[in-house]
């Protein structure tokens, strides 16, 4: 079955499966938000230069966050009161908040919201509540910068040891620009040591008669405020000189925190990101394949030596790792933490739960080959490797793309391998602890067909299959295809596979930005299929 | 080349479900329950299988599809095209089915017998339908599961997954194409019995 059948096969099984509740839904389905209240804006080139309210939403209507938003800020003496309606407005300053989640605000002279808008999707999900920000419109400035930072916190995007907000108000008034970011600032400040204690709050003023084009917003998932904020590290690390897309994307792609760390630190280089520290990690530490293991990371760049912490939690504990910025190398915390786990020592406490992500869950499945020592020492990767060489009478000379994989599966320690010899594909499952073979399966392409024992004595296969081009001819051929040399790519991958019978390679990698996915004929190199992914 | 413009049309209609969900979703904000309906007929599928593979929970999974198509009639009016409308209803349907989670503060595990009793409430589901399901979301790793499950099922690109799920795309590719794997020899040995 290839892929797309599986996929198919999948996609049909779930149709089916899915309830179907229209008629429950549509008796649910009342009035919508927002068709209460009608504005007209008025808009020339393009811009939005003036919005009535030409009908007021009843007061009732106030979501809850924007009733508690305001009494907030009437307690705090910060002013807000009734809403304003029947006034017209014009846009005076554009405030963007960002954080992972970007959203701009523009507001009026009256410092009351014009628009507000998502810039990403991950923003889109924190205005959900708030009708999209169309509830915002209308409403003074502060109470929403408020209600905003509100559901932030709540969307869990402040929960990081030392997350980061910026705020940024663009103005062609520079003195009012200053007052509403210092307002802005005390104000977000105050809710935060509250709700999100530890977090900063940076804060920039952009003058709105500088041209967009010297922010770089030609991203259109960035505010003119993180751009600024790249623009700045690009203009410190020089980048900006050789206007390297290159280097924008990639800091476009940091974290404010990250950002402004290496502003403080004048640090030039430029960090591999949170999710490529955690990626290190995980494979540093061997937990790549178990899903319940989740990591947390708070970059220090300002530091010396500029480090990631980053810190593992596992069903068995909780690790901590320093991880070099720049080159990804782990430089403390413990090695392949499977081996730490109990059952995985000797501990008398339970084996770390399966893979699905739910320690307190039981281990049900017994192995299927008794395994005395299940709490003995792991074998090792080579033997289990010769464990199964052996069974295939086979030796590691005669075999072609062994990979060895070390899982944990219901609670037990395993390893995967996977070998060929000519056109048969073996596949083995080790005991991690007792090096028994607990399956065993053998693939013999040619013939299409499959065996349960392994094949043995080695080559009547006939070596490496006639026609076969190899993986050097496959990504050759992959690369011309995309039209890029080896050099200009990362993160190449090639896998040999069979599908339906027909030998194939699968080839990927990454060219900047772009994630490329081939497959291609092992006899012929023809291109078979292949998908362009920008990112 | 055959296989090459099947790639090809396979993003062609990637971009014209989008435009086609996109033009319903701006229908449904201006009140027009029959779009709705086309909607609803269009996506369902894509929902429910997002609340399964996080709830683990059939009737949750119900519950909380329900939820998320009502809240997308009621804000479909603020609606604004942000590139993938499909992104957008499966944010809402996550976020939903995450805020059930932490009020419950759980997770489960569907044990087998458990998985065979909830399809087969369901008239249309073939046998080999549960068998699929019961492999991908009991046996499946909880991440491979919703990561093939959803490249399956909705449509969306491995970065898309990788931004709903909120998972590095590295992570999101190795499990797509591991869980592939272990869902393949796992029908396989099915198969094989």
């Amino acid at each position: 079955m290839t892929d797309r059948e599986l996929e198919r096969k999948l996609a049909q099984a779930i149709t089916r499966a899915a309830p179907d509740d229209l008629e429950a839904i549509l008796s649910r389905c009342g009035a919508q938000n927002g068709s209460v209240m009608e504005m007209k804006e008025l808009k020339s080139n393009g811009n939005i230069i003036d919005v009535e309210v030409t009908e007021v939403r009843p007061k009732k209507k106030l979501r809850p966050w924007l009733a508690a938003a305001c009494a907030a800020l009437v307690l705090l003496g910060a002013g807000g009161g009734g809403l304003v309606y029947h006034q017209s407005y014009a846009v005076a300053s554009v405030v963007s908040l960002d954080v992972n989640p970007s959203i701009e605000l523009k507001v009026n002279r009256g410092e009351r919201v014009i628009s507000c808008t998502a810039l990403n999707t991950e923003a889109a999900a924190v205005l959900f509540d708030m009708n999209g920000g169309a509830d915002l419109k209308g409403t003074k400035l502060d109470v929403a910068v408020n209600a905003i930072v509100g559901a932030l916190v709540r969307e869990g995007y402040m929960d990081s040891i030392s997350s980061a907000i910026l705020i940024s108000v663009e103005d062609k008034d520079q003195a009012r620009a200053q007052r509403l970011q210092a307002e802005l600032v005390a104000s977000v400040d105050g809710v935060l040591k509250t709700q999100a204690p530890g977090t900063s709050v940076l804060s920039q003023v952009l003058d709105a008669n500088t041209p967009a084009s010297e922010y770089m917003t030609f991203d259109s998932g960035l505010s003119a405020g993180k751009a600024a904020l790249v623009y700045k590290v690009m203009e410190m690390n020089g980048t900006i000189a050789t206007n390297s897309t290159t280097a924008f994307d990639k800091l476009a792609a940091l974290s404010v925190e990250e950002l402004n760390d290496l502003l403080k630190a004048g640090e030039t280089r430029i960090p591999i990101g949170k999710p490529a520290a955690a990626m290190a990690v995980e494979t540093y530490a061997g937990t790549a394949a178990i899903n319940s293991a989740v990591t947390d990371v708070d970059p220090e760049l300002d530091e010396t030596p500029p480090h990631y912490e980053v810190k593992l939690k596992t069903a068995w504990g909780e690790f901590e790792y320093i991880v070099d910025a720049f080159t990804g190398e782990v430089l403390s915390g413990p090695k392949d933490v499977l081996s730490l786990a109990p059952g995985g020592n000797g501990q008398t406490s339970e084996p770390p739960a399966p893979e699905v992500g739910t320690p307190t869950s039981p281990s049900v499945n017994p192995p299927q080959t008794p395994s005395s020592d299940t709490g003995s020492q792991d074998v090792g990767q080579d033997a289990a490797k010769r464990a199964a060489l052996d069974h295939a009478g086979l030796t590691e000379s005669q075999v072609t793309g062994m990979t060895v994989e070390r899982d944990w599966d219901d609670g037990r320690l395993e390893y995967e391998i996977e070998f060929w010899c000519g056109t048969t594909e073996y596949d083995y499952t080790i005991d991690g602890h007792s090096c028994s073979i607990l399956k065993h399966e053998w693939d013999h392409h040619n013939e299409g067909s499959h065996h349960d024992e392994p094949h043995r004595g080695g080559s009547s296969a006939g070596g490496a299959s006639t026609g076969d081009i190899g993986a050097e001819a496959a990504k050759a051929a992959a690369l011309a295809h995309a039209g890029v040399t080896e050099s200009q790519t990362a993160k190449m991958k090639v896998d040999r596979d069979w599908d339906d019978g027909r030998l194939e390679y699968d080839v990927e990698f990454d060219v900047g930005r772009t994630e490329y996915e081939y497959t291609i004929d092992g006899v012929t190199g023809a291109v078979l299929e292949y998908e362009q992914d920008i990112d | 080349m055959l296989t090459l413009l099947g790639a090809q049309t396979t993003e062609d209609e990637t971009a014209r479900r989008d435009r086609e969900l996109e033009q319903l979703l701006l229908q449904v904000g201006r009140g027009d329950r029959e779009a709705f309906a086309q909607l609803y007929g269009l996506t369902r599928g894509a929902v429910y299988a997002l609340a399964l593979s996080l709830l683990r929970d059939a009737h949750e999974a119900q519950d909380v599809a329900q939820d998320a198509f009502v809240k997308v009639w009621e804000n479909a009016p603020s609606y604004r095209p942000q590139g993938s409308p499909m992104a957008w209803l499966l944010t809402v349907a996550r976020n939903l089915a995450r805020s059930r989670l932490r009020r419950s503060e759980r997770q489960t595990t569907l044990d087998e017998a458990e998985w065979n009793a909830i399809p087969a409430a369901a008239p249309d589901v073939s046998h080999e339908d549960r068998l699929v399901l019961q492999d991908a979301l009991a046996r499946l790793g909880a991440e491979e599961g919703q990561i093939v499950l959803l490249h399956a099922v909705t449509g969306l690109k491995h970065r898309e997954i990788a931004q709903l799920l909120e998972l590095p795309l590295s992570t999101v590719l190795s499990k797509y194409h591991r869980g592939l794997k272990k869902l393949k020899a796992l029908m396989k040995g099915e198969s094989d019995r």
